[in-house]
């Protein structure tokens, strides 16, 4: 490639930055709804069957894509249903249209991105089967300068996790719905707990999970239930403060907590300050939501690494 | 001040008001025995629980409530040997984690960040921002050992500058209280008590019993624990959160009026702002030390907590205490 292109190239992130760090920008997103597999990796590890919602037509991700946008921001988002039974679209707290979209049909949904916050987007139908099959993600609102603080204004952190904390019945509802089967949705017995989707303790050391910097920094981690299990999740090493609960901003000085209690379809952003060197876990409480099918240390588990 | 600073001053803060001079070392030793135990059912379940070491090693559900002041350093010594109930490999021995405590790696008790299974010595010195209830349990192959029964309380307390145990729960006054007991929940799936390894069993959990500090509590009439109090007088319950379920605790009369309590701390930290409540979910993990007043009047309340499901909040049961006064 030549001087041009390189030139051309830093010409337009130069905009892009200039353009981005004071102005509301409009973001599109294209969401299309897939049928596949979650593999959760490693002992007691299964290929369950799951839909989920995609940004790459074909391939489902179980959370879906995350939708990364500023308050101010005019957000358009088109969902496109490639699957065979009818399905939703809600970004709880942020849309209201709850209209099936049916199977080969698409959907338009628009608003203007407001509180800066955590926020889950989910299907609402099917007496919970969409969601529990993997029909879930998160949309991040950062505050309109594009700064790296919980909102304007508030408080600054280092770098970010969103951790999407969910589980599946795969005998009873995953492999059930997958096949095409009615789910009796009265008994719901998860035996997978996923973190970002990994299931297997591969989720304990992926990128995206783990708090990995150095003794000084602050990780903001947002943390989004759509299961229908409550977590309690419990860190080691320092205790986190929390600044936001199920959408509701906690007032300063902000309480300090080893242990969050996320309810079904519930957030909280919450702070860790990274303070001594070590790893420790961060790990869910109720300890069978610590298995692979009942094999330990899998689920809802990652790493705090302080270096 | 932002989060940093808040640290740094804390810390200032815990050095000035807590000079070495008055700090106490307090050395223990545990060890891990098997007992049975007869529920209310009839039927016979095995527990591990924490014991003192030396000897044959003997001890009852919960292990005794670990009590250490703020500035002290507790060295709590775990020994294992060939008499020790444990699990096959990988998840032989055990260790103990001091919950919320936020130790050093080597002192947290964790296999997979490296401390030993074989016994070990762990080691904490409460800073001048610790308060209240935490908990000590064995962090091998959680999802069994927990079950099992390996748990107990674990109380920083403030202290004079004599050095002595303050009657309150942090270290502001508001907090004195004239009585204290500890409601250590949780519950019991016989299932996992015999089951062991990479076992399917370990993916379904179902609750048979329903435990304050290791006793069951089925009615009013036999509570699990009971506290004699006076009129007029400050009772402080330490709620500590080992059962692996959902759960909301309550304070009610005889005739089932519910009875405001003030939360002061959560998680072993001050609260913000005290909470005056008249019920508080506590689930996995958490802690929370509490104060009610007693009535003018003689008679009795039950703190009780009903233990719920994970996916709708449905009660399985209620376990409940008892106060008179």
């Amino acid at each position: 490639m030549n001087k041009n292109f390189y030139t051309s190239l830093l010409f337009m992130l130069a905009t892009l930055v200039l353009t981005g760090a004071a102005q509301a920008a409009t973001r599109s997103y294209t969401l299309y709804i897939t049928s596949g597999n979650l593999t959760v990796n490693g002992t007691g590890g299964a290929t369950i069957p799951g839909w989920s919602y995609t940004d790459v037509p074909g391939t489902p991700k179980i959370p879906g894509p995350a939708l990364t946008v500023n308050e101010g921001d005019t957000v358009n988002i088109t969902v496109v249903n490639n699957h065979t039974l009818s399905h939703n679209f809600l970004i709880k707290g942020v849309t209201t249209d709850t209209t099936a979209i049916a199977a080969g049909l698409s959907r338009a949904y628009s608003f203007t991105a407001s509180t800066a916050g955590t926020y889950l987007y989910y299907d609402t139908l099917n007496n919970n089967i969409n969601r529990e099959m993997g029909m879930y993600g998160a949309l991040i609102v950062g505050p309109a300068d594009g700064s790296s603080k919980a909102w304007t204004n508030g408080p600054a952190y280092t770098f970010q996790r969103t951790w999407i904390v969910s589980e599946m019945d795969k005998t009873r509802w995953n492999d059930v719905a997958g096949a095409g089967g009615a789910v009796a949705t009265a008994t719901y017995k998860p035996n997978y707990f996923l973190i970002n989707g990994r299931g297997g303790s591969d989720g304990m050391m992926a990128a995206d999970t783990t708090i990995d910097g150095t003794v000084g920094q602050t990780a903001l981690v947002r943390i989004v239930n759509p299961g229908q299990f409550a977590n309690s999740l419990h860190f080691h090493g320092n205790h986190i403060q929390v600044l936001t609960l199920n959408g509701v901003r906690q007032s300063s000085p902000y309480r300090e907590l080893d242990v969050i209690n996320i309810p079904p379809l519930g957030t909280a952003d919450v702070l860790y300050y990274l303070n001594q060197p070590g790893d420790y876990p961060m790990h869910n409480h109720i300890a069978q939501m610590e298995t692979a099918n009942g094999v330990y240390l899998n689920g809802i588990v990652t790493m705090i690494k302080m270096r | 001040m932002n989060f940093n600073d808040t640290k740094k001053f804390a810390v200032a803060v815990a050095l000035l008001a807590f000079g070495t001079a008055n700090a106490a070392t307090i050395n223990l030793s545990k060890c891990v025995a098997s007992i049975n135990k007869t529920m209310s059912d009839g039927a016979s379940v095995t527990f591990w629980v924490f014991g003192p070491a030396g000897g044959m090693c003997t001890g009852a559900l919960p292990g005794a409530p670990i009590e250490v002041g703020v500035g002290d350093t507790l060295n709590l010594t775990l020994n294992i040997n060939g008499m020790t109930p444990q699990e096959a490999a990988p998840y032989n021995g055990h260790t103990i984690h001091l919950h919320g405590a936020d130790v050093a790696t080597a002192e947290d008790g964790v296999p997979e960040t490296g401390a030993p299974v074989t016994g070990d010595t762990y080691t904490f010195t409460p800073a001048g921002n610790m308060y209240g209830s935490y908990m000590y349990h064995c962090h091998v192959h959680t999802v069994k050992h927990l079950e099992m029964g390996m748990y107990g309380a674990l109380i920083v307390r403030p202290k004079d500058a004599s050095g002595n145990f303050l009657n309150q729960i942090t270290a502001s006054a508001a907090t004195t209280y004239d009585y204290v007991q500890t409601y250590l929940f949780s519950t019991v799936d016989p299932a996992y008590h015999t089951a062991t390894g990479d076992s399917t069993v370990f993916a379904d959990y179902n609750p048979k019993y329903f435990l304050i500090t290791g006793a069951e509590g089925k009615t009013t009439a036999a509570p699990a624990v009971s506290l004699a109090a006076a009129v007029n007088k400050k009772v402080a319950l330490r709620l500590i959160g080992l059962h692996s379920v959902g759960g909301t605790f309550e304070i009610r009369d005889a005739a089932g009026a519910a009875k405001t309590f003030t939360a002061y701390t959560e998680d072993g930290r001050a609260l913000p702002t005290a909470q005056t409540v008249t019920s508080l979910d506590v689930s996995a993990g958490q802690r929370f030390d509490i104060i009610f007043t007693t009535p003018a009047t003689t008679g009795a309340w039950y703190p009780q907590i009903s233990y719920k499901k994970l996916r709708d909040g449905a009660a399985y049961a209620t376990a409940y205490g008892k106060v008179t006064f």
